[in-house]
Order: structure tokens, then sequence, then C-alpha cells
């Protein structure tokens, strides 16, 4: 194999694909814009929501509100609350969403709490489960309703000479003993590994069928196997340039990812209650050197399988089937309770999927990335032989 | 020099069966000569070309081109031929000067000549106007005139042409021929594919006719003429083919 063949086939792939406005978006454009998109319009349609619920009416309806004036008069103090007069279609309106709830109180409520205070009087709310605003409504119901038993619960407790201390004896507080990387680390190591591997896949799709059957329906591929150029010359020059792709891909969005954090780490801050965005450069390092070689299976499997192909169509149906075997282990992160063993650290993509998630919380078990590093240069390995197979059979390269 | 023996190419399908797309072909085309394979669609011409060209591996028999075996020494071979057929396009991303230099250095021109070389080959297909355009961007004639370029780029001994002037407007596929028949000129061994009666008649040396992947009779149209008693080209073709029997299903 003559190295000079394949760094010339490697400038012209370069070259072809950075004039490939398809290729160039998704490798470039789109792993740059997605995080800070979606990030922004994340956060951009959470202040949406809670400034227009702050401004909507919410109407709620109170059953027997004579028997209970004081705690009456709390809900209709609720900040958004619209009281309407009492009805028997009180749970059909909540069903249409006319109504987000309607509060039933007993009979001489507020008069048993001092004539029989031995008896549990019972407030009953009505809403809709899983509705978003009559679940809202229900909150502040739940909150008024509450603040008003505690109201009474110390006038009952100071009718007896007690403090309302005396329902606590002691107290207690919580103190976070991980540092801010590791906070980072619990959440990035869930959505992380996923969205790194899925990358890795996707910034290789594009010009690996380009390069193979988007080649052989451009007619190009027979112009090329005609000159002195060897097959094995050929698959590692467009391997190269697939490869490159998927690196860089995975760089440029890590990086747009990262510094999206940073950017917006004050209004997560705030939208979290104190979250610190922290990542180690350790971690991202780490995750990377694992990263590199499972790029060399997805580049070398994605131009085996899309050469198969007769065209360019036909090629991206071979690749979304692929994508779902590549999706399905990347989600291992997130599935609580799995964690990495030296049988799991066999299992392609998988294995990187759990190692990252340990990685990011600062745990480094180097005997398990050093089995996964070396069976996924393995797995590299035979894709790689078999996309160099793949370009030596007339059956794959002539299939029209 | 190509020297075909035994050429035999076995194609194995699920629903046709076996398919011997090219059966036992055997010719001689020297250099200076133009060696005409003439059959119709199917018959075995681009099997057979691509075979000479090492894109395709013989299942069985073999060939020397430009003096190297087809089998030993395919990117030899490829390096001393320059071929060119319908199904050989252009890369459309390319400029027509990025596409001819990009073959030069492929087939081992040093990049000191190759400048100079593709200035020649552009001024002689009279390229110099486009030679900055995207190949996508190109008519169909100058398209076909990149591809020679591209052919021509390393200065092969050996060139086999499939179906060329296929698809061409009058005056481009004049072009072409012109081309052709200055490669004879130049001492170059021409293998050339066609199934123009018109373009055989015209262009070769010796004709050799080929039907279900067989080469049926072979010679100059003189010695044609003089084999079957006929004298139009087409008449010959219709009795070589007649004669063989009727097409297998395919």
């Amino acid at each position: 194999m003559k190295l000079s063949n394949v760094a010339i086939i490697y400038r012209k792939e370069l070259v072809d694909t950075l004039r490939d406005r398809r290729s160039l978006f998704t490798s470039i454009v789109l792993p740059m814009l997605a995080f800070p998109v979606l990030l922004g319009g994340m956060i951009g349609l959470m202040v949406f929501f809670a400034q227009r619920a702050s401004r909507d009416v919410t109407p709620v309806m109170l059953l027997g509100e004579e028997h209970a004036p004081a705690l009456a008069a709390r809900l209709r103090a609720v900040e958004n609350f619209k009281i309407v007069p009492p009805a028997d279609d009180y749970a059909a309106r909540i069903s249409d969403k006319k109504l987000r709830a309607a509060v039933e109180f007993p009979a001489a409520l507020e008069e048993n709490l001092t004539a029989r205070p031995e008896e549990t009087q019972t407030v009953t709310v009505y809403h809709f489960e899983g509705e978003f605003r009559s679940r809202e409504a229900l909150r502040a119901v739940q909150r008024a309703v509450r603040d008003y038993r505690d109201q009474v619960v110390e006038q009952r407790l100071a009718a007896r000479g007690l403090s309302p201390d005396a329902l606590q004896p002691f107290a207690w507080e919580k103190e976070n003993v991980a540092s801010a990387e590791q906070v980072t680390g619990v959440i990035a190591g869930m959505f992380l590994p996923y969205m790194v591997i899925l990358l890795a896949f996707t910034g290789a799709l594009y010009p690996a069928i380009d390069l193979s059957a988007g080649e052989k329906e451009r007619g190009t591929l027979e112009t090329i196997l005609a000159s002195a150029v060897s097959r094995t010359e050929l698959v590692a020059g467009k391997f190269l340039l697939v490869f490159s792709a998927s690196l860089l891909t995975t760089l440029l969005a890590v990086a747009s990812l990262a510094v999206t954090l940073l950017a917006g780490a004050q209004y997560l801050g705030r939208l979290t209650g104190g979250f610190v965005v922290a990542l180690s450069w350790k971690a991202g390092a780490t995750v990377f050197f694992l990263i590199v070689p499972l790029a060399v299976v997805f580049s070398a499997a994605l131009l085996a399988i899309a050469l198969l192909a007769r065209n360019y169509r036909e090629a991206q149906s071979y690749t979304t089937s692929l994508s779902f075997l590549v999706i399905l282990p990347a989600l291992g992160s997130l599935v609580p309770g799995v964690e990495l063993n030296a049988r799991l650290a066999l299992v392609p993509i998988l294995n990187i999927s759990l190692a990252a998630k340990d990685i990011f919380v600062d745990r480094y078990p180097w005997a398990l990335l050093g089995l996964i590093f070396l069976s996924t240069c393995v797995y590299a390995a035979v894709a790689l032989w078999v996309a160099v197979r793949q370009f030596h059979r007339e059956e794959a390269l002539f299939r029209t | 020099m190509i020297e075909a023996r035994n050429l035999t190419k076995v194609f194995r399908d699920k629903k046709r069966g076996e398919i011997r797309a090219a059966d036992g072909v055997s010719f001689t085309c020297r250099p200076g000569q133009i060696y005409g394979l003439l059959g119709a669609n199917g018959a075995g011409k681009t099997t057979t070309l691509r075979l000479l060209a090492t894109i395709l591996q013989p299942t069985d028999g073999t060939a020397k081109v430009a003096g190297f075996d087809i089998l030993d020494e395919a990117e030899k071979v490829r390096a001393h031929v320059g071929f060119l057929s319908t199904a050989t396009a252009l890369y459309g991303r390319l400029t027509a000067r990025e596409m001819v230099e990009y073959f030069g250095r492929l087939n081992g021109v040093s990049d000191s000549a190759l400048r100079s070389r593709v200035d020649e080959l552009f001024q002689l297909l009279d390229l110099n106007e486009y030679s900055d355009r995207r190949c996508d961007k190109l008519s169909t004639g100058n398209k076909q005139k990149v591809s020679i370029a591209r052919t021509l780029v390393h200065d092969p001994p050996v060139m086999i042409f499939d179906e060329p002037t296929v698809g061409l407007d009058v005056m481009t596929a004049r072009t072409i021929v012109g081309f052709i028949r200055d490669c004879r000129a130049r001492g170059k061994t021409v293998l050339f594919s066609t199934h123009v009666m018109s373009e055989a008649e015209k262009l070769c040396d010796t004709i050799g006719i080929i039907h279900n992947g067989k080469l049926l009779r072979e010679g100059t149209l003189a010695e044609l003429r003089q084999q079957t008693g006929l004298t139009d080209l087409e008449d010959i073709f219709v009795q070589a083919v007649e004669a063989a029997g009727p097409v297998p299903a395919q």
C-alpha cells in the first residue's frame, strides 16, 4: 500500500466533502448549532410557560364555602385564583378544562375544629389528574389548606401552653460533600455518553454514504477503480475522511455543549436551584480517548454497509436500521442500576456508555477502561477488514 | 499491446442463474491499431473491456496488457491504460483541472510534470476556458473532453474505450472519433467497443463481432467481407449473430 496514494485520495475526498452542503451541514454546522439552539430553546420555553402561568387566571370553585369562611378567604386570596359560583356540574367542567379545581368543605368544618377537636375533618379537592394547569391549581390549594392547618395546630398548642417547637424536637440539615465536577458529572454522565456516541455515529454517516453509495450513484466509482490506485489504498483514503468527520463532529459538538453550558450557567443555576456547571478536562480527554476506536468502528462499518446499497436512498435506509443498533446500547448510561463490569466491558458501545458514566463522576476503573479500549480496537480492526474486503467484492461494487 | 486469452467471466444471479458475460474471448490488438468490438447491447463488450482494465477479475483465462498480466500485475496494467466508458463519470464537485490533476497524481505523474501536462491537454482539447469550472456545471461535450483528458494525463500506451460516443451530439462525437484516430497515429494500442456499424467501419483496423459473450468473427473489414461474401458490415454482423443461434433467456 502506497501511503502517498492514500494521502492523495484523502485530500481529494476532503475537498469534495467540504463542497458537499449536506455533509458540511451534518458534520460541522449541525453539531455546533444543536446545543445552543436546544438549550436556548429549552430555557426560552421554560421562561415563556412560567410567565404565562403567572399571568393566566385559574378558575376554582368552592363547594360549601359557608362551612369554612376563614379557609375560603385564604383560597380567595391565592394569586391568579378566580373563584367561580358553585354548581353541580363541576366534575364535567374540570374534565372540559373550563374549571381547574373544585374544593369541597365538609359541613360545619370550622365549627367542629373547636367543638369536636378529636375528629379529623376532610377537605376534598377535585382535579384533572395529569393535566398541567389543574395540577398547578391543586398544588396552590394544597399550600393554602396546609398553611391553614398549621395555624390551627399552633393555636391548639398555644391553648395547652405549648410552643410550636414542641413538634420539632430536633432539626436537620444537608451538606454536599461532592465537588462541583462530581455534581455536574452525575448529570453529564447520564446523557453525555449517549450524545457523544450518537454524534460519533452521525458524523460518520453522511460522508460514508456519499463516498460509497453516492459515488456508485454518480458513476464515479468505476472511474476511480480504473485508475492505478489499489482498492486497499482507495478504502483507506475514504475511511480516513469518514473517520475525521466522525471525530470532528464529536469534538465540535462537545465544545459547543461546553460553551453553551458555561454561557448559560447563570440561567441554569437559577432554573435548577443553584446547579453549578463544572466539567473535568481529565474526564473529557479519557472519554475522547475511548471514542477514537469506536469512531473507527462506525466509519468502517458505515462504509462497508453503504457500499452494499445501489444508491444514496437505499444506503440511508440500511444505515437507519443500523442506527437502532447504536442507540440501544448507547442508552445504557441512562438505565439506573447498570454498572460496568468485566463482561459488560466487552459489549461494544454499551461499554463506553457505562464507562463514561463512571468517568464523569471521577471514578476511573483503569483495568476495565483498558479492556474497553483493547476490545474496541479489536472490533475496529474487524470493521476495517470487512470494509477493505467489501471494496474487493465485485458483487458490492457493481450492484446496480 | 493487448493479448486476451480465453477470457471468461461468469456472473451468478439469484433469479437468472449463471450468466456467461464473456465466454472464452481471445484476440490480439497491436500498437498503432484500433481493434473494435462490435456487438449488441448485453453482448459482453463492457464486461470484456472491464476485465482488460482489471476493474473485474476473470473467472477463467487471462490477458496481457502493455506487457503486464491482468491477474498478477493489475495495478501496473491500470497505470498503463486509459479507460473511458459511459460509466466513468466525473467528480461533479471538483473543477475540470482538479479532476485531471487528481488522476494524474494517482497514476504517478510528478507534481512538476503535472501542471504542464494538464495545460497541454486542455489546450489540445480546447478546455482552457472551462478549467476552473466545476465538472457538474460543464456541458455533456465538455464533460466528455475532461474524461478524455483524465484518461490521457499519464500518457498511457493502451487506450480502452467503451462506447465513447453514446449520447453525444454529432460535433462532440466527431471530436471523440478524431481523438481516437489521433491515439492510433501516436502509436497507442486502441481497443474500442461500439454497437454503431458506421463507427466501426470508419475507425477500426480489426473488427471482432461479439455475441452472448463469445467472439464469433474477427478480421479486417476486407477479411470479413471475404469470409462472408457480404459487403455491408450490418449484413455481416446479422449473419454472424443468426448463425450463432437464439439469444438465451436472461
